[in-house]
């Protein structure tokens, strides 16, 4: 009888600097041709229990490891990492962080050279790889020019390479468009259906649900909640904490209160005609003299907005709103911010109208506590102290982080740092908040509470995010922006712009369960609703 | 993520040669070089650069920042050892004066005055042949060698395999770290920073840098564990690598090889006789009166 991929027995593991275990005495097989996905809140222990079985822990990862890794029933743990990695394939969470190579065929080879396979035989496997996830085409292609849904691919490509048995996918669809994160699905599906096991940590629960996995892990403080069938799983955990299909929230909400009615930008409401905050004025950039990446963009954030921006990675996104606060200026056209032109401003003038959240929040961070990070932005705008110190405690308690005041930003999880990163802006009080993809690599719970919090801010006039999550736009937003390739391809409300199914599959969107719920209730309802709410109506 | 230079595939007398040789000529024209002051020898020299520079392919408009910036750091240190005299006199004992210029102010009893000498002058003057060939031939190479060769390249001048996969993550590492940079400034300017209005003494204009020198270097090393989470998952290091790219040495590449060896035996021999020291012209001598 051929043993079975993965076997996990009592497993523990503390960190070495850490008080507590981040996983506790974790018990589960995973089979032949099965794909588990693994759920739950951030800093719940799942990437802690990849690493333990890809064997990072105890490796590289030091600390205080008990029970047994069993791989095709042999113990791991005098396995050199080598070994390891020719059964357990990992794709971490950032395919970032995971490329090496400067090309793609360099990057899917890594693997097998380090093996010593002969040049030959390598250069088959790799071509075998690319040709299997449908991207023959990247082959020659410098990898820092790929977007994030084909360097996701890529990432996967190289682990395909050396035929590991078992695969592990760290949260793989956390920086991709839903067209990517479908693609990414359906090969992960593939995958297993041909014999690999595969485990997914993924806070995307409802999207993963899709491609059917045999079995859902929900994790709990280091624990496993619940290990079963999909159909057991929103009976045990709470639709408040994982983002299950709408349906279910809806049938499971009718047993609770209605939701709170939250009342969005409180301090634009009354006041009269929406005054234009920003105004893109016929606006072309490029990085490059010759290529130009954003082309003849015309728009107006007026008080009151709350926009969300949509559209395939690599669009443009981020390009576009960097126009706004003034750190990209146009090469052609102009952009006005409160009447003023951007090229006559500075960006500091700029950040006390207009507070930008930018996408990584490692590239900001840098005070020894949490509470003088908040300080640092209201600080360089000049505010007095009494005010600084209530902004710091009001931003803390919106992002849930008010235990965290004096913990140092650096030491927190990425979800907390990110939650750090909204705060610090928060805290400037500006007129106008920009973010960038606020909610990539948070939890479902955390999320959408700071995400209620911050609509209700009275500072905000008007608010506006990236986002690869069709259902933020569909609860939050009044108003959708679609970009791709550098145009503004569609503008206006959300029932209007979401409702053309043709159009969010041109920008590689994907129709989620709550869209399609509010579409259909939408003559009823007369506007975009979330599931707890239309369990009510 | 680490990004590469700026590499292109285009006519340039660089990527006409195999890397590997290309480099051991840049080895050998830059220990060449170092080993002469004497401008009329350096001006062999200069003569190379400007000869590799114009048949590089690399057009103006992506090399003018750094261009500009090599020549004008080169020219700014020259002139300002021209005015204080020091740095030369290490190739110098005597001075003759062409001109002597003093200000017309004293500060606590002191006088500024500039002196011209002859000497000088030619310090100054060879000191920004001899840097300003060896940057550009330097800059010249990031745009010039394809990035996904470095390994094999380095691989090829006899490193070990992790040396050379080192070197390969190391010339990389450069650009990232500009983008990282960049990426934390626009970050902390979004947050009303402003870097060029810091004000107070050294130590303080420091220590108001920690905005960005924090994020960058935390960046920088949670972005080397990445790496080697990465290289571990793929069992870097466990014996010896096979390296796919295969890069092949060819008869110009052996001429190119000799002639750079050439160059050095002779400027070393030439050193060891005693020719290349640093010169003036005997006319500029007796125009000062010596």
């Amino acid at each position: 009888m051929t043993p079975i991929p993965l076997v996990v027995e009592n497993l523990s593991f503390r960190y070495r600097d850490r008080q507590g275990a981040a996983i506790h005495d974790i018990n589960f097989e995973a089979r032949a041709g099965e794909i588990l996905l693994i759920a739950g809140a951030s800093g719940c222990g799942k990437t802690t229990l990849i690493r333990s079985i890809n064997g990072l822990i105890p490796r590289s990862y030091k600390g205080e490891m008990s029970g047994h890794v069993l791989v095709f029933g042999e113990e791991t743990t005098s396995w050199k990492l080598s070994q390891i990695s020719q059964k357990i394939g990992t794709v971490l969470q950032d395919p970032e962080r995971q490329i090496l190579g400067t090309k793609v065929l360099n990057e899917v080879a890594f693997g097998l050279e380090n093996l010593t396979v002969p040049r030959e035989e390598i250069l088959h496997r790799v071509d075998e790889a690319l040709a299997f996830l449908k991207i023959s085409h990247l082959r020659e292609r410098e990898t820092f020019t790929l977007s994030g849904g084909e360097k996701q691919k890529v990432a996967l490509a190289g682990v395909l390479a050396m035929r590991p048995s078992i695969l592990l996918l760290d949260e793989p669809l956390a920086s991709l468009d839903p067209a990517s994160a479908q693609d990414t699905l359906d090969t992960v599906r593939f995958l297993a259906d041909q014999g690999m096991t595969v485990l997914m940590v993924e806070h995307r629960v409802e999207d993963v649900l899709r491609i059917k996995p045999e079995r859902v892990m929900f994790m709990s403080e280091g624990e496993v909640r619940y290990l079963g069938d999909l159909a057991g799983l929103s009976q045990v955990v709470n639709y408040r904490e994982v983002k299950l299909p709408a349906e279910d929230i809806v049938e499971r909400a009718k047993r609770d209160p209605a939701p709170e009615e939250i009342s969005i930008l409180p301090g634009a409401a009354g006041r009269g005609e929406k005054e234009a905050l920003v105004k893109f004025e016929n606006v072309a950039f490029g990085y490059d003299a010759d290529i130009e990446v954003l082309h003849g963009i015309n728009l107006e954030i007026r008080r009151g907005d709350v926009i969300a921006v949509l559209g395939p990675n690599g669009a443009g996104k981020t390009t576009f709103v960097k126009h706004a606060i003034g750190l990209l200026k146009p090469k052609a056209g102009r952009v006005l911010v409160n009447g003023r032109d951007t090229k006559e401003s500075s960006v500091a003038q700029i950040a006390s109208t207009l507070g930008y959240v930018f996408q990584s929040p490692s590239h900001m961070l840098f005070a020894p506590t949490v509470s003088e990070e908040l300080a640092f932005g209201p600080r360089n705008l000049k505010h007095s102290k009494e005010q600084i110190e209530s902004e710091v405690k009001e931003a803390l308690r919106i992002v849930n982080l008010s235990d965290k005041e004096q913990d140092p930003p650096l030491a927190l999880s990425f979800g907390q740092q990110k939650r750090v990163s909204i705060a610090a802006i928060l805290a400037m009080q500006s007129r106008i908040l920009v973010m960038d993809e606020p909610t990539a690599g948070q939890d479902y719970q955390n999320y959408m509470n700071f995400m209620n919090s911050i609509l209700q801010m009275p500072a905000f006039e008007a608010i506006l995010f990236i986002t690869h999550d069709v259902d933020l736009a569909v609860i939050y937003a009044n108003r959708v922006l679609m970009i791709n390739d550098g145009r503004l391809v569609a503008d206006g409300k959300p029932q209007d712009v979401l409702r053309d199914f043709n159009r969010l599959k041109a920008n590689r969107l994907v129709p989620t369960s709550l869209l399609s719920l509010n579409l259909e209730r939408l003559p009823a309802t007369g506007r975009f609703m979330r599931a707890e709410a239309l369990a009510h109506v | 993520m680490l990004v590469a230079w700026r590499y292109r595939k285009r006519r340039s007398i660089i990527q006409w040669f195999d890397p590997r040789a290309w480099l051991t000529f840049y080895a050998c024209f830059l220990f060449s070089t170092l080993a002469f002051w004497d401008v009329r020898f350096l001006l062999f020299f200069v003569v190379i650069t400007f000869f590799v520079l114009i048949n590089s392919g690399v057009k103006w408009r992506e090399i003018r920042r750094a261009f500009l910036f090599i020549v004008g750091f080169v020219l700014f240190f020259a002139f300002l050892t021209f005015l204080t005299g020091r740095g030369g006199t290490e190739v110098y004992e005597e001075e003759h004066l062409l001109r002597e210029l003093k200000a017309s102010f004293s500060i606590f009893g002191w006088t500024p005055t500039l002196k011209i000498t002859v000497e000088r002058i030619f310090f100054a003057v060879s000191q920004f042949a001899r840097i300003s060939s060896i940057a550009i031939m330097t800059v010249l190479l990031p745009y010039s060698l394809d990035p996904s060769l470095y390994g094999v390249i380095f691989r090829g001048l006899g490193l070990p395999d992790k040396f050379a996969y080192a070197m390969d993550l190391t010339m990389r590492f450069i650009p990232t770290f500009a983008r990282d940079f960049q990426l934390t400034v626009d970050a902390q300017r979004a947050r009303g920073y402003e870097l060029e209005k810091l004000s107070g003494g050294v130590v303080e204009q420091v220590r108001k840098m920690g905005p960005i020198f924090v994020p960058v270097t935390i960046h920088a090393i949670i972005g080397s564990e990445d790496i080697i989470d990465a290289m571990d998952l793929r069992a870097f290091g466990v014996g010896p690598r096979t390296w796919i790219d295969v890069i092949e040495r060819r008869t110009r590449d052996r001429i190119l090889i000799w002639f750079g060896v050439a160059i050095l035996v002779v400027s070393l021999v030439l050193g060891l006789l005693g020719y290349g020291e640093f010169w003036v012209p005997e006319a500029l001598i007796r125009l000062a009166g010596g």
